[in-house]
């Protein structure tokens, strides 16, 4: 008996788009990037954040102080969990090893959804730790469509993808950035996470306008906004996320919102981490300037 | 998926691209587009320095004394050395750094000088007992269901967090002097090897030196003797008589410190 015959087509399976269709996650406010730096004061002071983020692989980790906070954190706030090593779009076979304890994670944390980036970060079993850029091919596209499905089935739920900063073009690109998201989205029913400092940065080093990026995405795929700081080199910026925000990406924020409408955003800051009320300060100023823009949408959670 | 056995365009810009950072291979910035301001090496650039800086800085997290006891320049060129004979194999940035004591110890100019791979086993070891799996935590009271005849059955588990470290060095005193931010004493290779435990008392990573006494019965109770046995195992390292009571000490010890996660009559 050929038992081969009778299974489905995986071959097949993967190929053909499968959007998963999930509800869009909730609203959940204004947040900020959990570090560690901050842990004491967060539990002591019930600052008024409405949400944390936290960096999964940081809590990947066997036991001890950090996964305790996390528990502690978890019980007080929404917390979401972002990713920096899922390579989504690597061509080396997924790392099922990775994948189980990002899931593990997941069961024990609840987030309200899981995130990482377009972005691939090694082959051949090496890891740069770095958030590399891909063509915008079909070939890339068709590529990253079934590895998004096979961690949607994998972890059970949708996925949220970020547009990372990038420092160069491929010339055998056939789409822009934007129509590559867009895609993405709508054939593997991943939810996209808009880094409006990375669509800043990017666009200055490519030397396109922001805001054909921002008018190029869906408006009803984006469930979360980043907000951060880079460093100005003269003939292109590097995301360090290492400084505040500046007034360009504040600006588009605003266009930000007018386009998507009310979305969770959140502070984040990776280097060079100051007290946590200067972060509160900007934390605060996301919630201002959407009550403005959206003053019928109402920005306030619950 | 199809085509698996030919190598894709894409996954060949990858391997190129991949090669591009780890080896200074420039056949993918062929396929890489100036920007309207900036050249395409300049621009590529910026990935090569990354790459390299952000390991080094990972390094530098996880071994803030050996950073201070070498200093920013050396540190960074042995950092770098490291990051070229050990590319990171895991997703996870945690684990970047688990190899450097192995490297310190075989790579020249570093193997020279013994302190600086104890140093580094020896921060290594308070890292992975920081975030090492949780488990119970035996106390004093729990110790009191035991009958005095079941003493000399019982058996010990290890809490996951500790650790035996042997150095050959006095790293350990240079650690203690670089955490309080005095001149550490001169490195010197000791007569016998100093025998270190290293676990985490709450959520704190501890560490103290055992005799050779008191090292010999914990690997042995970890190997899972019973009390009875390692008490006949001390008595002949001192005064037999009192092995009982010395066994008895170092055990109270273990216990106040959160050391053991398990007590038991054996099977």
């Amino acid at each position: 008996m050929n038992v081969a015959s009778r299974l489905p087509d995986s071959s097949a399976a993967a190929l053909a788009d499968r959007p998963m269709q999930t509800a869009k996650p909730p609203f959940l406010g204004f947040g900020l990037g959990l570090r560690h730096q901050h842990y004491d004061e967060i539990l002591n002071g019930n600052p008024d954040i409405d949400w944390f983020e936290v960096i999964s692989e940081n809590y990947m980790i066997p036991g001890g102080q950090p996964l305790r906070t996390l528990d502690l954190i978890r019980e007080r706030y929404p917390v979401v969990m972002h990713g920096v090593s899922l390579s989504i779009a690597s061509t080396a076979p997924p790392n099922f090893e990775y994948l189980q304890g990002l899931k593990d994670l997941a069961r024990r944390v609840e987030p309200k959804w899981i995130s990482d980036h377009l972005c691939w970060t090694g082959v051949h079993g090496k890891n740069l730790h770095d958030l590399l850029p891909i063509p915008y091919t079909s070939e890339a596209l068709d590529h990253v469509v079934s590895r998004v499905q096979l961690v949607q089935d994998f972890l059970g739920r949708a996925l949220v993808l970020e547009n990372v900063s990038t420092y160069v073009q491929f010339n055998n690109s056939e789409m822009t950035e934007w129509e590559f998201l867009s895609e993405l989205s709508r054939r593997s029913g991943c939810w996209l996470l808009f880094d409006i400092n990375n669509v800043y940065v990017s666009a200055f080093n490519h030397g396109y306008d922001p805001l054909t990026f921002l008018n190029g995405i869906p408006a009803d795929r984006v469930v979360q906004f980043h907000m951060a700081g880079h460093s100005h080199m003269g003939t292109h910026i590097i995301d360090t996320h290492d400084h505040p925000v500046c007034e360009d990406v504040w600006d588009l924020y605003v266009a930000a919102l007018k386009r998507f409408g009310r979305v969770s955003t959140m502070i984040e800051r990776d280097d060079n981490i100051p007290p946590l009320a200067e972060l509160l300060e900007e934390v605060n100023r996301t919630r201002e300037i959407a009550d403005k823009v959206l003053p019928a949408a109402g920005t306030h959670v619950g | 998926m199809s085509n698996s056995s030919e190598m894709s365009d894409f996954a060949r810009q990858q391997a190129e691209f991949q090669r591009g950072i780890l080896d200074g291979d420039d056949t993918v910035l062929s396929e890489i587009l100036d920007s309207p301001r900036e050249k395409r090496d300049t621009l590529f650039g910026v990935y090569r320095y990354a790459y390299g800086s952000r390991l080094v800085d990972a390094m530098r997290n996880d071994h803030e004394l050996l950073h201070l006891y070498l200093g920013d320049e050396m540190f960074d060129e042995m950092g770098h050395a490291y990051v070229k004979a050990r590319p990171s194999e895991h997703p996870n940035l945690r684990w970047f750094s688990q190899g450097l004591p192995d490297f310190l110890k075989s790579a020249e100019p570093y193997s020279n000088h013994p302190v600086l791979s104890d140093l580094a086993a020896l921060e290594k070891a308070l890292n992975d007992a920081f975030d090492a799996k949780e488990g119970p935590v035996v106390d004093l009271s729990g110790m009191a269901g035991f009958s005095p005849e079941a003493w000399p059955d019982l058996e010990f588990v290890p809490h996951p967090s500790a650790f035996r470290l042997d150095l050959v060095t006095n790293a350990s005193a240079v650690w203690l002097a670089l955490k309080s931010e005095e001149t550490p004493p001169d490195a010197a290779v000791l007569e016998e090897p100093a025998r270190l435990l290293i676990w985490r008392q709450d959520t704190t990573p501890m560490f103290r030196e055992l005799s050779a006494e008191e090292a010999m019965m914990w690997d042995e109770a970890a190997n899972g003797v019973p009390f009875g046995v390692l008490c006949e195992m001390l008595a002949t390292y001192d005064d037999p008589d009192g092995a009982a009571a010395r066994g008895a000490g170092y055990l109270h010890g273990w216990i106040t410190s959160q050391l053991l996660t398990g007590v038991s009559t054996g099977a």
